[in-house]
């Protein structure tokens, strides 16, 4: 989308409340957060003509939602698919309007992802072991935490990087979720806790792991065209790759390193539509299903080294404060699980000079940019922010936006 | 039906790339499937040639040994057939056969138990990435086995690396 650069921009954002009881369908929760990404935007159901949502058989599709609030389609596609599709499915809106296919999309993510269908399973159930389960599943690994923790374990073997150093982007995250009042753990953790808090997987405490919460998000993006006229500052979109793979993406073991993440892919196609480099972003949002998934990701994409990882999360970098904050919302692992979503809509917020923390005057942009707890999370000037998007090692998303 | 840990194994007639690979572990063999165009070995098994796209492929034994690549300790099962097995490990052993071919980061790598002279979970004492093992099989029954790995006690590859928990 070389010549597509700065033609699109996200003009709405949606979400409803991030919990643990949601009392509610995914209908319910997709209704309300698309109905709120429009109200946003300032956009009537005669102005969205395009849907697009991703699930993992665990949502309402796109017919439903547009039913429900009296849209008329010219496009609607439900992907399969969790992490990584937000940014993926951005860039397809892009193409579906450029084709003209349709002129306004609103892209969704609706999941009861704590009460209804947990990620990995609910242990409930004891299926029977198929082929697909005779690489891995039937030796008892089957959840994401337990199909990545090879590759992170190799990382610290290869590099030398701690348990301690990764605690840090939990201790990052919640920081920033203190001055979130959307988000599901507010609480902030020391290093510390993460290493006092009981193993999953080894190398993975419960404080690697992110929260699992009930939720839907929405995202509305259009041409730069209409976006002029709409009731946000547009957010443009600078550069995107989408489900980028490494090889062998469905056994990513075979072709190493194994320690390499998707992002080493997508890095090429993302910054070479934008016309930038790492040094000109702002904020970023690398997606932290785990304490490691941020960290892997960064080094992917060149914030730093590969196998230096490590050091940077753990340097203050990624903090509010620091030169190239990660998450500022707390993120997966301490505002909310909702496959990616959610990071994105952070980073349009901070684009908007518009975070919703706890300063008085947020919604007039006026922000005290003291970050101490129960204060400020706005990025002072944030100009550019990137979104690094993962669903396992071997595929990986990325977005970057301006405004 | 054949069965493990109290579960159906439930591979289907009409897929004989895994149910050859169990047929051969029943055998107590560790068996791979061979291109018969290019002559490169290739795991998982799978319809196709991943590196000259050939359909035709032998089965073939392999030596079973091999050295513990990367491993986890699973201490919360989430299939409830492991929940009793905690904690245990799950290795990622890399075979002697055809490493750094057909480029250098390509390698037979196998998701597999690590297990002890019982079958049990292997003590998490003893799990560390250099570490030779072996493969031993545990019956299904219906004439299949499942590859599973035990510590041989060959010298290490390299100075052993565990994680320092």
């Amino acid at each position: 989308m070389a010549g597509l650069k700065d033609q699109y921009a996200i003009v709405g954002i949606g979400e409803t409340e991030y919990s643990r009881d949601s009392g509610r369908t995914t209908r319910a929760m997709g209704v309300e957060a698309v109905r709120s990404a429009m109200r946003d935007a300032g956009l009537g159901p005669d102005e969205v003509d395009g849907m697009l949502s991703y699930h993992g058989n665990d949502s309402t599709a796109s017919p439903t939602i547009a039913t429900d609030l009296g849209i008329r389609l010219n496009f609607y596609m439900d992907c399969s698919g969790g992490g990584s599709s937000t940014e993926a499915l951005i860039g397809i809106a892009c193409g579906v309007i450029e084709a003209g296919m349709c002129k306004t999309v609103a892209i969704f993510r609706s999941m009861n992802g704590y009460t209804e269908a947990r990620i990995g399973g609910t242990g409930r159930q004891a299926p029977a072991f198929r082929s697909g389960a005779l690489q891995q599943g039937i030796y008892g690994m089957s959840s994401a935490a337990q199909s990545f923790a090879p590759s992170f374990m190799r990382h610290m073997y290869e590099y030398g990087t701690t348990s301690e150093q990764l605690a840090h982007v939990k201790v990052a995250h919640s920081k920033h979720a203190s001055n979130n009042p959307k988000a599901f753990y507010k609480e902030r953790v020391s290093v510390q806790d993460v290493l006092a808090s009981r193993w999953i997987v080894k190398p993975l405490h419960l404080l690697d792991c992110c929260v699992e919460t009930d939720n839907s998000t929405a995202i509305i993006v259009t041409s730069v065209e209409r976006a002029r006229d709409m009731a946000q500052s547009p957010a443009y979109i600078m550069g995107v790759a989408g489900r980028t793979s490494k090889p062998s993406v469905g056994y990513h073991w075979r072709s190493g390193p194994i320690s390499r993440v998707a992002g080493h892919y997508a890095r090429p196609i993302v910054f070479g539509t934008a016309g930038i480099g790492v040094d000109d972003i702002d904020v970023t949002g690398s997606y932290d299903a785990f304490s490691f998934t941020t960290m892997l990701q960064l080094e992917a994409y060149g914030f730093c080294a590969e196998g230096e990882g490590g050091d940077y999360v753990s340097s203050g970098i990624i903090e509010l404060g620091g030169d190239r904050p990660n998450n500022t919302s707390g993120g997966h692992l301490c505002e909310a699980y909702t496959h990616g979503m959610n990071l994105v809509i952070e980073n349009v917020r901070q684009l908007r000079g518009k975070i919703d923390d706890y300063c008085p005057n947020w919604q007039d942009g006026e922000h005290t940019y003291d970050y101490s707890e129960g204060g400020c999370r706005q990025v002072r000037d944030a100009e550019i922010t990137m979104n690094l998007g993962w669903a396992m090692p071997a595929t990986g998303s990325a977005l970057i936006m301006r405004r | 039906m054949a069965e493990y840990l109290g579960l159906t194994v439930d591979i289907p007639a009409n897929d004989p790339d895994h149910i050859e690979y169990l047929q051969g572990a029943g055998e107590g063999r560790l068996v791979l499937q061979r291109c018969s165009d290019c002559n490169l070995l290739r795991y998982p098994p799978g319809p196709a040639c991943p590196y000259c796209q050939s359909l035709e492929r032998e089965w073939e034994e392999v030596s079973g040994r091999g050295t513990i690549y990367s491993y986890e300790i699973v201490t919360q099962a989430i299939n409830p057939a492991y929940r009793e097995l905690v904690p245990y490990a799950v290795v990622l052993v890399e075979l002697d056969e055809q490493r750094g071919v057909p480029d250098e980061h390509e390698a037979l790598r196998v998701i597999s138990s690590l297990v002890d002279g019982d079958g049990a979970p292997e003590a998490e004492e003893n799990v560390a990435i250099g570490a030779r093992v072996e493969a031993e099989f545990a019956d299904l029954g219906d004439g299949l086995g499942l590859p599973r790995f035990r510590l041989s006690d060959e010298t290490p590859e390299h100075e052993l690396w565990q994680f320092p928990s």
